[in-house]
């Protein structure tokens, strides 16, 4: 898959330029742009962006993003791909998030029920969407941006969500332009 | 013969230097392809043909560290985790950019024909005459009735899919199967046959094998199975490369001989026997210098390479590069405007989606200038678009519910984008620096290339017309853009070594031999004298087949 479609389907998905997208996309085209080596993470942090990624796609009848391993793919995106602006903001994210659970349940993330998680992420999402309707091009993006870009993202590019959650073929064999569908049919994953 | 001594000698072994070797093979002379990169065999060599996106390492997204170090090649669309080791690394082959310009590389056998886009159109009669008629460039010395032949000629064994049109702006080919357009393009293509009767758009022509011949069987490749992986080497053979075609035919005579690693430093000519002898090589590793010998040189090294070997090819009878007597070598450098493009959406068609890969989008031949000089600007620009469901019905929400709408199809997408004739100039040009050399102790190219007014009329009305006709086909959300590309990064550089009818304002003749060294063919992107409208490989491959065919008859009749 190159870079533009795989841009395509993540912009696409989540209604907005993509974090780091620069990078992604063009050539670097800030060259003062710092590509940060300084950021790591723990194991506890992979388990802690696994959960999160999971409440975000969790396994029902098709896979979920921890079956799909998205945390860890999410530390190398970062680690590999971010600028340190981006780099820093994720980090704080991952604190923040668990700051806004103490808050809203009394405890962390790790310790908190399915059901609060999802509450609380469908809290932060919904804060994300108008927070980003009305933000001026030049500020951050809202942290939650990042954890929802990378999931899907991670998810849609796995073994496991590809193959998995959608019609995936590696060797369509043909092209057909008129294909009957009805609402549940599992489709091929974009690049069409 | 002698080890270093050949019958021919062909320069380079991309998408015409393949060319070259199959048909001065397939007439029994003995053939030297130098390629300066490494040695790129059909299906041994594509490490990535069948890499899953979770085999990359980032998913197919490269690293801002690497896009940093090959700013040029990292804006290729075509460069990511998957094909990067078809690029070459711009530290390794710096040049000289006295304006932007992107010089888009890929050194090994093959060249860019492994990472090509694989569209193909012929020229029309109308473009051959258009310098003549609109008094641009200079006439060219060949038409359409000239190349009909041999465009079928190379048709036919690449193996090129499309529809018989029946457009006189577009001429057929030999076809195999066309692709399908899918439904909303079946209806953007209606639309536009109602309220644009004199712009038909056409599924588009492709080298991809949607049903081999014989002959394809015979070069060992398969059908195209619509995986769109093209650019890192195909296990089906499915589009037309030299690696998959030509090279391995041309290797099946036992008339070639290929050396890779073998940068060519200069053409050498003889001023005592009056012509070309051969090329003085250096070694990709060793740097050593190696001179070859041959009757014939066949310089297929992609536009500005070739354009370089010839400036550096200097000597008592030609001390401004070979065949230089009017000064005219490394001018009139050309590409296309690619800088725009629109996306729109549309609200419909929810019960259809397309299975598999389509490698090709919907054309619109140029529809500007064509019978006759009409517009405020010169010539025009062909059409392309392609209309796809986007992934995912909507964003909001966690969950279980976002999954599903993620794995259903979403809205569709139009995209379209526009190839623009330039118009060439004497003012654009290459040339080689005084002072400062690469690492094979040539000196580096200085490419001063540039957008002119033309290009901002064309390009306004591009963007004018395409949202104009998006509008009328139904579609909503157009969304128009000025990529303010550098010139370059269209990958269809051209001219500096034009074909033309005087050798006072041309260096090649109809044949594409040097007016004042006739053993010496150009018959890449170099000796375009126009650029066209067009995707420019076909062309080139069959003027090479053309001109190959000329010089390995010449050569039996002893006049080369």
């Amino acid at each position: 898959m190159n870079r533009r479609d795989l841009l395509k389907m993540v912009a696409a998905a989540t209604g907005g330029v993509v974090i780091g997208g620069e990078f992604f996309l063009a050539g670097c085209t800030n060259p003062e742009a710092k590509i940060g080596i300084g950021v790591d993470f723990t194991e506890s942090d992979i388990a802690f962006l696994d959960e999160v990624a999971e409440t975000i796609f969790p396994k029902t009848a098709t896979p979920g993003a921890k079956d799909a391993k998205v945390g860890q793919f999410m530390t190398v995106m970062v680690k590999d791909c971010y600028d340190e602006k981006d780099q820093k903001a994720f980090r704080a994210g991952m604190t923040s998030l668990d700051e806004a659970c103490k808050a809203k349940h009394g405890h962390s993330f790790m310790k908190a029920s399915p059901e609060h998680r999802k509450e609380l992420l469908v809290a932060l999402d919904k804060e994300r969407g108008e927070y980003q309707k009305t933000k001026k091009s030049e500020d951050p993006n809202h942290y939650f941006q990042y954890f929802k870009q990378l999931t899907i993202m991670g998810f849609f590019t796995s073994k496991e969500g590809r193959e998995g959650a959608t019609n995936y073929k590696p060797v369509p064999g043909k092209y057909d332009g008129d294909v009957d569908y009805k609402k549940g049919d599992k489709v091929l994953t974009g690049l069409n | 013969m002698a080890e270093n001594t050949f019958d021919a000698i062909v320069v380079g072994s991309g998408i015409s230097g393949g060319w070259a070797a199959k048909e001065l093979c397939d007439k029994g002379l003995k053939v030297l392809l130098l390629e300066r990169g490494r040695d790129v065999v059909h299906l041994k060599d594509y490490p990535t043909a069948t890499k899953e996106p979770w085999e990359f390492a980032h998913r197919g997204t490269m690293p801002p560290a690497v896009l940093k170090e090959n700013p040029v090649v990292a804006r290729c669309y075509a460069f990511g985790e998957s094909t990067e080791h078809f690029f070459v690394k711009d530290t390794e082959h710096p040049y000289i950019q006295e304006k932007p310009f992107d010089w888009i590389r890929g050194y090994q056998v093959g060249g860019k024909s492994l990472l090509w886009a694989r569209q193909v159109q012929r020229w029309s009669k109308f473009d051959f005459d258009a310098p003549r008629r609109d008094g641009y460039a200079t006439p060219w010395p060949i038409g359409y009735d000239d190349m009909a032949k041999w465009y079928s000629h190379v048709e036919k064994f690449a193996g090129i899919s499309g529809n018989k049109d029946g457009l006189e702006n577009l001429p057929d080919g030999e076809f195999l199967p066309p692709w399908d357009m899918n439904v909303l393009e079946k209806h953007i293509v209606a639309q536009l046959k109602t309220h644009y009767p004199d712009r038909p758009a056409v599924i588009g022509r492709c080298a991809h094998l949607t049903q081999p011949a014989d002959i394809h069987l015979q070069q060992g490749r398969g059908q195209c199975q619509a995986r769109s992986l093209c650019e890192r080497g195909c296990p089906f053979g499915g589009y037309f490369s030299s690696n998959a075609s030509t090279i391995p035919w041309a290797q099946k005579s036992g008339n070639l001989t290929l050396k890779t690693d073998s940068v060519v430093h200069s053409i050498i000519y003889d001023d005592k026997q009056k012509k070309a002898t051969g090329v003085k090589v250096v070694d990709a590793k060793t740097k050593q210098t190696t001179e070859y010998s041959a009757r014939i040189i066949f310089v297929n090294a992609a536009c500005l390479n070739t354009n370089l070997i010839l400036l550096n090819s200097k000597s008592d009878r030609f001390p401004n590069g070979l065949g230089n007597d009017n000064g005219l070598l490394g001018k009139f450098i050309c590409f296309h405007n690619y800088r725009g493009s629109m996306s729109a959406t549309y609200e419909g068609f929810n019960e259809f989606v397309t299975y598999g890969r389509r490698p090709t989008m919907i054309i619109m031949p140029s529809f500007r200038n064509v019978r006759k000089q009409e517009m405020p600007f010169k010539r025009g620009y062909l059409v392309a678009f392609t209309a796809n469901r986007n992934q995912g019905t909507g964003y909001d929400g966690i969950g279980a519910e976002l999954k599903d709408s993620q794995t259903q199809p979403g809205s569709w997408s139009v995209f379209m984008m526009m190839q623009g004739e330039t118009i060439p100039k004497e003012t654009n040009h290459v040339r080689l620096s005084t002072d400062k050399k690469d690492a094979w102790g040539i000196p580096q190219l200085i490419t001063s290339v540039d957008y002119d007014e033309n290009d901002e009329l064309v390009l306004k009305d591009f963007l004018e017309q395409g949202k104009e006709m998006l509008e009328k086909a139904g579609c909503k959300n157009i969304y128009v853009n000025d990529s303010k590309q550098a010139p370059g990064l269209d990958i269809h550089e051209m001219g500096g070594v034009r074909m033309g009818k005087d050798p006072k304002t041309s260096m090649l003749n109809k044949w594409n031999q040097f007016h004042n060294c006739p053993n010496v063919f150009v018959t890449d992107g170099a000796c375009m004298t126009s650029t066209g409208t067009q995707n420019p490989s076909l062309t080139f491959m069959a003027i090479t087949a053309r001109a190959a065919n000329y010089a390995a008859d010449e050569f039996k009749k002893r006049n080369l």
